[in-house]
C-alpha cells in the first residue's frame, strides 16, 4: 500500500512546491496545460475507449469560453453560469450532433468531426452579436472559489490542477468499471459487443456529449484565466492540439493528457531560446516520438517498467 | 410446420438475396422451446446468411421470423440480445485484449445498469455491479474451466480455447435461445466432448439451441436436423433419419 502511495506522494509535493520555485511565465504556461489537460482528456477518452478521432474540441472548448464570456460580461451574471450554461449547450450539441454522426466509423467519422470544427470556428466568427469576432470579448472578471480570488497564476494553478487530476482521477475508475469494460469490448469487436446486448452508439454518444462537457469547462477556465477571449483561440488549429495532446501523451494511461499538455505548452517555450530553429526542432520532436513511442510518452513508464522486469529477471537467472 | 405456441424460433418462408445472388429461398422451419435443432449444409448454403438473419445482422427480404410469438423485423441485433437470444460467430470474435475474465465479464454486462457518472465517481451502485458481474463470470469461469486461464488476454489463446470461450460469454448470460455456429470447429476431441456436455447441460438449464454444425458426431444432441442446400431445407429429420437419407448423402456427404 505504501509502495504505491509513494510515488503519488511524491509526485503531490512536486506539484504544490512548483509554483514556489518556477517563475512567473512557466506557472503560468502549467496553468495553460492544466486547461489543456481536461480538455485533451475528453479527446483521449473518445480515442482510448471508443477509437474515436474527435477534431471538434475547439467547438466545445469556445462554447465553454463564450459562455463564460458572454454572461459574466454582458449580463452581468456571476461565474456559475458560465459553467451551467457552457456544460448544458456544449453537451446538448454533442448529443445532437452526436447521435447521427457517430454512425460513421474510421476516416468519415473523424472527417465529420473536423468539418464540425470548420462549421463551429466560422459560426463564432459569424455571431459577432454574440462573440465580437475577432474583436474578442475582454475583461472577463476573475474566478472566486466562494470568496477567495483566484486571481494570481499561483493560484490559479492549484484550482485548475485540482481539477485536472480529478478528471484524471474519475477516468481511470471509468476505464475499470462496466462502462470501461464495455467500451473495451466495443473497441476490439463491435460485432461480438452488439451481438452481447451492448448498445454501441448510445455509448459512444455518451461518451462525446462527456467528452465536450470537459472542453466546456476547459473553456470556462480559459476565459476566466485570460480574461479575454477571441476567435482565434479556436481555431480548427485548436482542435488539433488537443488531439496532438491525446496522442503524444499517449491514451492507454489517463494521465497521458497531462503528459501531452505539459509537453505542448512548456517544450516549445524552452526551445524558442535557441533562436528560429526552435519551430524545426519541436516539430522534429514530435516525429520522433509518434515513430518511437506508439503508446505516447506515457507509455516510456511501460518501456522502462518491462526493461526493468527483464534485467531483474536476467540478473536472477545469471 | 406446426405453428403451436411451444416454439422459441420460428422461420415462415424467409428468403434473401444479395443483388442477382439468391442465397435463401423460402426456408421455414422452428425450434421449440428447450429443444436444440440442428442445421447441416455444404458450404454456401447459406447457414451463415441465416443465422445473420436470424440474429439481426442482416433483414431477410421475404418471409418472417418470430421470436416466442412476435414478429422481429427490423429489430435490432442489441435488441434481439437483450431479449434473450445469443449468438456466437462461424470464427470466434473474443476481445482479445480483454482478459478471460474479463470477456466472460462484458456478457452479463447488459444484466445491471449504472451511469457513467456512478462509473466515473466510482459510486457504490458502480462497484455493486461490478461485483455482481465478477461473482457471476466467476462461477462461468469455473464451469467452462477456465480458472488457470482467468488473466490470461483472449488473444493468447488458442482457436479451440477462443471458441470456449465464446460460448461462455454468451451463456453467462442466461440467454433463452443460443444460436451456436460451428462451435466444434478447431476443437480437439477432448473439447468436443465436453463442448457435447455443455450443450446438454445448458438445454437441462432450459435454453433452447439451433446449432450450426459440420461435426455429424456432435449434431447427435439434436433433436432434429435440417439439411439446407443452395438456400433450401431439403431434408428435415433426426440424426438417424439424416444419415440413411440418400439425398443428404447426396448432397452433403458425397457418397
Amino acid at each position: 500500500m505504501i509502495r504505491r502511495l509513494l510515488p503519488v506522494l511524491i509526485l503531490l509535493a512536486i506539484w504544490v512546491a512548483l509554483p514556489q520555485f518556477l517563475p512567473r511565465n512557466i506557472t503560468d504556461l502549467l496553468v495553460f496545460a492544466g486547461i489543456y489537460t481536461i480538455a485533451g482528456l475528453g479527446v483521449s477518452l473518445l480515442l482510448g475507449h471508443c477509437g474515436i478521432v474527435n477534431l471538434a474540441q475547439a467547438v466545445f472548448y469556445g462554447i465553454g469560453a463564450y459562455s463564460t464570456a458572454y454572461l459574466t460580461t454582458e449580463m452581468n451574471l456571476s461565474s456559475i453560469w458560465g459553467f451551467v450554461v457552457g456544460a448544458v449547450l456544449s453537451m446538448a450539441t454533442a448529443f445532437i450532433i452526436g447521435w447521427p454522426v457517430l454512425r460513421l466509423t474510421g476516416y468519415f467519422l473523424a472527417l465529420a468531426t473536423l468539418a464540425l470544427s470548420i462549421i463551429g470556428n466560422a459560426l463564432f466568427y459569424q455571431w459577432d452579436w454574440l462573440t465580437q469576432g475577432t474583436l474578442g470579448i475582454g475583461g472577463i472578471p476573475k474566478l472566486h472559489l466562494f470568496t477567495y480570488a483566484l486571481d494570481t497564476p499561483n493560484r490559479f494553478y492549484y484550482f485548475v490542477w485540482a481539477l485536472a487530476f480529478a478528471g484524471i482521477v474519475m477516468s481511470r475508475n471509468l476505464t475499470d468499471s462496466r462502462t470501461g469494460l464495455m467500451l473495451r469490448a466495443m473497441r476490439d469487436s463491435s460485432e461480438a459487443a452488439v451481438s452481447l446486448g451492448i448498445d454501441l452508439q448510445w455509448l459512444r454518444t455518451r461518451v462525446f456529449v462527456l467528452s465536450a462537457l470537459l472542453g466546456s469547462l476547459a473553456g470556462n477556465l480559459f476565459a476566466h484565466y485570460s480574461s479575454f477571449v477571441s476567435v482565434q483561440s479556436f481555431t480548427v488549429e485548436k482542435s488539433f492540439s488537443f488531439l496532438l495532446i491525446s496522442v503524444l501523451g499517449g491514451v492507454r494511461a489517463p494521465w497521458g493528457a497531462a503528459v501531452g499538455a505539459i509537453f505542448i505548452t512548456v517544450v516549445p517555450e524552452y526551445l524558442s531560446r535557441l533562436g528560429d530553429i526552435h519551430q524545426m526542432l519541436f516539430g522534429l520532436a514530435l516525429v520522433l516520438i509518434v515513430v518511437f513511442l506508439p503508446y505516447g510518452l506515457a507509455g516510456i513508464v511501460d518501456l522502462v517498467k518491462s526493461r526493468f522486469a527483464k534485467s531483474v529477471g536476467a540478473d536472477h537467472v545469471r | 410446420m406446426s405453428g403451436d405456441n411451444t416454439d422459441i424460433l420460428r422461420l415462415d418462408e424467409v428468403g434473401h438475396h444479395f443483388g442477382g445472388l439468391t442465397v435463401l429461398r423460402s426456408v421455414s422451419f422452428s425450434v421449440p422451446e428447450n429443444g436444440i435443432v440442428g442445421l447441416i449444409g455444404p458450404n454456401g448454403s447459406g447457414k451463415t446468411t441465416l443465422f445473420n438473419a436470424i440474429s439481426g445482422f442482416l433483414h431477410p427480404r421475404t418471409g418472417t421470423i418470430r421470436y416466442r410469438g412476435n414478429a422481429l423485423g427490423s429489430l435490432s441485433i442489441q435488441e434481439r440480445s437483450r431479449r434473450g437470444m445469443l449468438r456466437t460467430f462461424q470464427t470466434p470474435k473474443v476481445f482479445e485484449h480483454l482478459t478471460v475474465l474479463e470477456n466472460i465479464m462484458t456478457g452479463c454486462c447488459k444484466q445491471t445498469h449504472t451511469s457513467i457518472v456512478q462509473d466515473m465517481l466510482h459510486s457504490r451502485g458502480s462497484n455493486r455491479a461490478r461485483l455482481a458481474i465478477h461473482d457471476r463470470s466467476e462461477v462461468a469461469l469455473a464451469k467452462f474451466g477456465f480458472q488457470s486461464q482467468r488473466d490470461t488476454l483472449a488473444g493468447n489463446l488458442t482457436a479451440g480455447q477462443r471458441r470456449i470461450l465464446e460460448i461462455a460469454r454468451a451463456v453467462v448470460s442466461s440467454p433463452k435461445l443460443l444460436l451456436l455456429d460451428e462451435p466444434s470447429s478447431g476443437l480437439n476431441p477432448d473439447e468436443i466432448e465436453h463442448l457435447r456436455g455443455w450443450i446438454v447441460q445448458l438445454r437441462q438449464e432450459g435454453m433452447s439451441i439451433l446449432l450450426v454444425s459440420h461435426d455429424m458426431e456432435l449434431m447427435t444432441v439434436t433433436d432434429l436436423v435440417h439439411v439446407l442446400y443452395f438456400g433450401e431445407i431439403i431434408v428435415s429429420s433426426d440424426m438417424d433419419g439424416i444419415k440413411n437419407n440418400a439425398r443428404v448423402r447426396e448432397v452433403y456427404l458425397g457418397v
